[in-house]
C-alpha cells in the first residue's frame, strides 16, 4: 500500500490543532450564548422557526448520504474503478453525519429527553421519528461497512450484505430526511413527491464536493502521490461523473425555478420573485457556485486539472450550502397569517450563535476527518485493484 | 363525549383586542406569545379598499397537522377533553417541526428574541424550571397539557382555556358568559368579548348554539383547502384572509 498520505506527517498535526482550535472556539461562543440567553441567541422566531442550523444538518445529512451512495457504486453495484475512494466515502458519510447530528442536537430545545420520548412514544405517523431511526440505522451500518473494509473484507459475504443495507439505509434515511419538508403540504415551496429524488441527486453532488477535496487534501493536493488506481479514477471515471451531477442538480433547480416563477400562488412564485432572485447572494451560489464550476468541469481539459477540480469542490460546497439554506428559509418567508400590519416576507438572517454552530459542524466534519486520515488508512482497496494499478473503465 | 367548538362572528367584531389581552392575562404568555391573537389585513384599493380583521385561536382541528408530525407525541389531541390539541411540556424536545407543520401559525417557541424591551424573563428570571416566573400567575397549572408558564425550549399553544371549560358541570352544552352558572368555565376570550362575538359548546350536541349558528348563519372554516378541518367556525364578511402580497407591491388586481 503506498502512503503518501501528507496528513499523517506534520501537516495533518498542524491541521489537527487547528480544526481543533475552530471547533472548540467556536463550541464555546455557541455553548456560551446558549447558556446565557438560550436560543433566544437565534434569529429564529415562532414566525420563521427553522434557520440556519436546520439548514446545516440538513446539508451535512444530504453530504453523508450522498457518500454513502457513492461508495455503494463499487460496494454495491461493482463500479471497479471507485473502489480507490469506498473506504474514505464510507469513512467520510460517517463523520459528516456525526458533525449534522451535534449541530441539529444544539439546536433543539430539548435534546436529552429526544433519546427516550422519540423511541417510547412511537409515533409513527410523524416522518421526524423515522428520520430519528433511519439516520440511527443508517450510521450503525456505516460504522459496520467501514468495519468490514478497514479489516480488509471488501468481498466476502456479509460485507457485501452490510452494504447493501448500508445502501437501502442511506436511501430511507434521506427520501425520508426530504419527505419532512416535501409533505408539507401547507407549506408549497416545499410540497413536493419528488423531493427525495432531489436531495438524492443534490446530495450525491455535495459529498463528491466533499470526497473531491478531501482525497486531494489527504494527498498534498499532488496526484502524483496518489495510487495509480486512484490517479486513474480521478482523471477519468470520477470528474465526468462530478459534472453529470452538478448539471443535473442545475437542472433540478432550474424546474422548480420554472414551475415556482410560473404559478399564481404566492407562497411560492413571491419566494421565487422577492426572496430566492432578490438576493444577491443567492445569485452568486447559483452562478459561481453551480452554473460556473458545471461550465469548467465540461470542459475535457480543464475537468481533470487538479487545481479546476479543487476549485470546483469548493465552490460547489459553498454553492450547495446556499442552496440548502435558502431553500429551508425559503419555505418560511412568506408569513402563514402573521405580520400583516405591514405585509412582508419575514426577514430572517443568521445570529452570531447560528453562525458559531455552523462553523462548529464544518471544524468538527474537518477535524474527524483529519484524524481518520492519520490514524486509519482510508486509500485502501481490495489488493487485486490495488495490484493490477490502473482499473481499466471498460472492466467496470 | 363532547367536542369542544368556537364559533366567531365576524360582523360583531370589533377587533378591539380584548380577548387577546384576557388571553395574555389568564395564560400568563409573553408579549408576542399570543394564543390568540386580531390579525388585520387590508384587501383591495380605493375605492374598493377594505379593512379586515379575524380573531385567530388555535383552531383544535380535526385532523391536526402539528399532531401528526411530533415525533414524540407531545402534542396530542385529547378526544375525551372535547377534541383539543395539547403540548405535554414534559416530552417536548423543541424541534418545531409542529410548527411548520401548523397551516395558523398558532404556535409559540417563546425562546426567541423579546418582541419588547425590556424582556419580560429577564425581569422576572425564571424559578422552578419555568421560562419566566411573573409574581402573579394563574394557579392551574398542568404541564401535561401546556397549561401554565412553559419550561424554556418546548412549543406552547392555546388550549381553548381547558382548565377553565374541564371544570364547567358535566352536560354543559353552551357557554354563555351571561348565564351565571357557567360563565366561570368560559374560556377567557369568549368571556371578554364585549360585543359577544365568540360562542363556545359542544358541537357533538346537535342543537347546541355553536351548532345553530353555523348551520344559520353559514360558518366557514379559514384554509379549508389544507382539509385540517377545525373546530373554530367564523361567521360575517371578512373570514376570507387574502393572499398574501408583499406590501411595496401593492394590489395589482
Ligand atoms: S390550528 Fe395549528 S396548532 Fe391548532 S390544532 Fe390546528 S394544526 Fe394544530
Ligand atoms: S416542538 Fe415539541 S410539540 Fe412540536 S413537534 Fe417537536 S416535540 Fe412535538
Amino acid at each position: 500500500m503506498n502512503d503518501n498520505n501528507i496528513l499523517k506527517g506534520g501537516a495533518g498535526t498542524a491541521l489537527l490543532i487547528l480544526s481543533a482550535l475552530i471547533f472548540l472556539g467556536s463550541l464555546v461562543v455557541a455553548l456560551g450564548n446558549l447558556g446565557s440567553q438560550g436560543h433566544a441567541s437565534f434569529n429564529t422566531s415562532s414566525a420563521l422557526p427553522w434557520g440556519q442550523p436546520i439548514a446545516t444538518y440538513l446539508y451535512f445529512a444530504l453530504a453523508s448520504s450522498g457518500l454513502g451512495l457513492l461508495a455503494s457504486l463499487p460496494l454495491v453495484f461493482g463500479f471497479k474503478q471507485y473502489y480507490p475512494v469506498a473506504k474514505r466515502c464510507v469513512f467520510l458519510a460517517f463523520i459528516i453525519l456525526i458533525s449534522g447530528m451535534t449541530v441539529l442536537a444544539l439546536e433543539l430545545g430539548n435534546v436529552f429527553r429526544m433519546l427516550w420520548a422519540i423511541p417510547l412514544n412511537l409515533q409513527i405517523q410523524s416522518a421526524m421519528f423515522w428520520m430519528g431511526v433511519f439516520y440511527a440505522l443508517d450510521l450503525l451500518f456505516l460504522l459496520w461497512k467501514f468495519g468490514k473494509l478497514d479489516a480488509g473484507e471488501w468481498d466476502s459475504k456479509t460485507s457485501k450484505q452490510v452494504g447493501i443495507a448500508s445502501f437501502i439505509g442511506v436511501l430511507l434515511a434521506s427520501g425520508n430526511l426530504a419527505l419532512i419538508f416535501g409533505m408539507m403540504s401547507m407549506r408549497p415551496f416545499w410540497f413536493d413527491g419528488l423531493l427525495p429524488i432531489y436531495f438524492y441527486f443534490t446530495g450525491v453532488t455535495s459529498g463528491m464536493a466533499a470526497l473531491v477535496f478531501f482525497v486531494y487534501l489527504a494527498h498534498g493536493f499532488n496526484r502524483d502521490k496518489m495510487h495509480p488506481a486512484m490517479q486513474s479514477l480521478m482523471t477519468g471515471a470520477l470528474p465526468k461523473m462530478f459534472a453529470a451531477l452538478i448539471g443535473g442538480t442545475l437542472l433540478f433547480i432550474a424546474a422548480r425555478a420554472i414551475t415556482g416563477l410560473y404559478s399564481n400562488n404566492p407562497e411560492i412564485n413571491i419566494v421565487w420573485t422577492d426572496y430566492l432572485f432578490a438576493s444577491g447572494l443567492y445569485h452568486l451560489s447559483l452562478w459561481v457556485g453551480l452554473l460556473l464550476p458545471f461550465v469548467l468541469m465540461l470542459n475535457g481539459k480543464l475537468r481533470n486539472q487538479v487545481n479546476v477540480q479543487l476549485l470546483v469542490s469548493v465552490l460547489v460546497f459553498l454553492g450547495l450550502f446556499a442552496e440548502r439554506f435558502y431553500f429551508v428559509v425559503g419555505g418560511q418567508v412568506v408569513p402563514l397569517f402573521k405580520g400583516t400590519w405591514y405585509p412582508d416576507l419575514i426577514a430572517y438572517t443568521p445570529s452570531v450563535t447560528e453562525w458559531a454552530l455552523t462553523i462548529m459542524g464544518w471544524s468538527l466534519a474537518f477535524l474527524l476527518c483529519v484524524l481518520g486520515e492519520k490514524f486509519l488508512n482510508l486509500s485502501a482497496m481490495p489488493d487485486a485493484i490495488a495490484k493490477q494499478g490502473k482499473v481499466h473503465p471498460a472492466i467496470a | 363525549m363532547a367536542k369542544w367548538g368556537m364559533v366567531i362572528d365576524l360582523d360583531k367584531c370589533t377587533g378591539c383586542q380584548a380577548c387577546t389581552t384576557a388571553c395574555a392575562m389568564e395564560n400568563n404568555t409573553l408579549p408576542g406569545e399570543s394564543w390568540q391573537d386580531v390579525l388585520f389585513y387590508h384587501e383591495g384599493e380605493y375605492p374598493s379598499g377594505q379593512m379586515k380583521w379575524l380573531p385567530r385561536p388555535c383552531m383544535q382541528c380535526e385532523k391536526p397537522s402539528c399532531v401528526y408530525v411530533c415525533p414524540t407525541r407531545a402534542t396530542y389531541k385529547d378526544e375525551s377533553a372535547g377534541g383539543i390539541v395539547f403540548v405535554d411540556w414534559n416530552k417536548c424536545i423543541g424541534c418545531k417541526y409542529c410548527m411548520i407543520a401548523c397551516p395558523y401559525g398558532v404556535r409559540f417557541y417563546s425562546d426567541e428574541k423579546p418582541l419588547i424591551e425590556p424582556d419580560m424573563r429577564d425581569i422576572y428570571p425564571g424559578q422552578n424550571k419555568q421560562l419566566w416566573s411573573p409574581p402573579y400567575q394563574n394557579p392551574k397549572e398542568d404541564w401535561s397539557r401546556g397549561i401554565g408558564i412553559q419550561p424554556p425550549g418546548v412549543v406552547s399553544k392555546c388550549t381553548f382555556c381547558y382548565h377553565k371549560v374541564s371544570q364547567a358541570p358535566e352536560g354543559t352544552v353552551d357557554f354563555d358568559e351571561d348565564n351565571p352558572a357557567v360563565k366561570e368555565y368560559v374560556p377567557a376570550c369568549v368571556r371578554t368579548c364585549a360585543p359577544k362575538a365568540r360562542y363556545f359548546g359542544d358541537l357533538d350536541v346537535p342543537e347546541s348554539q355553536v351548532n345553530q349558528l353555523i348551520g344559520d348563519k353559514h360558518g366557514v372554516r379559514l384554509k379549508d383547502h389544507t382539509g385540517n378541518k377545525p373546530q373554530v367556525y367564523y361567521l360575517g364578511a371578512g373570514a376570507a384572509v387574502p393572499a398574501f402580497t408583499p406590501a411595496d407591491k401593492g394590489d395589482k388586481s
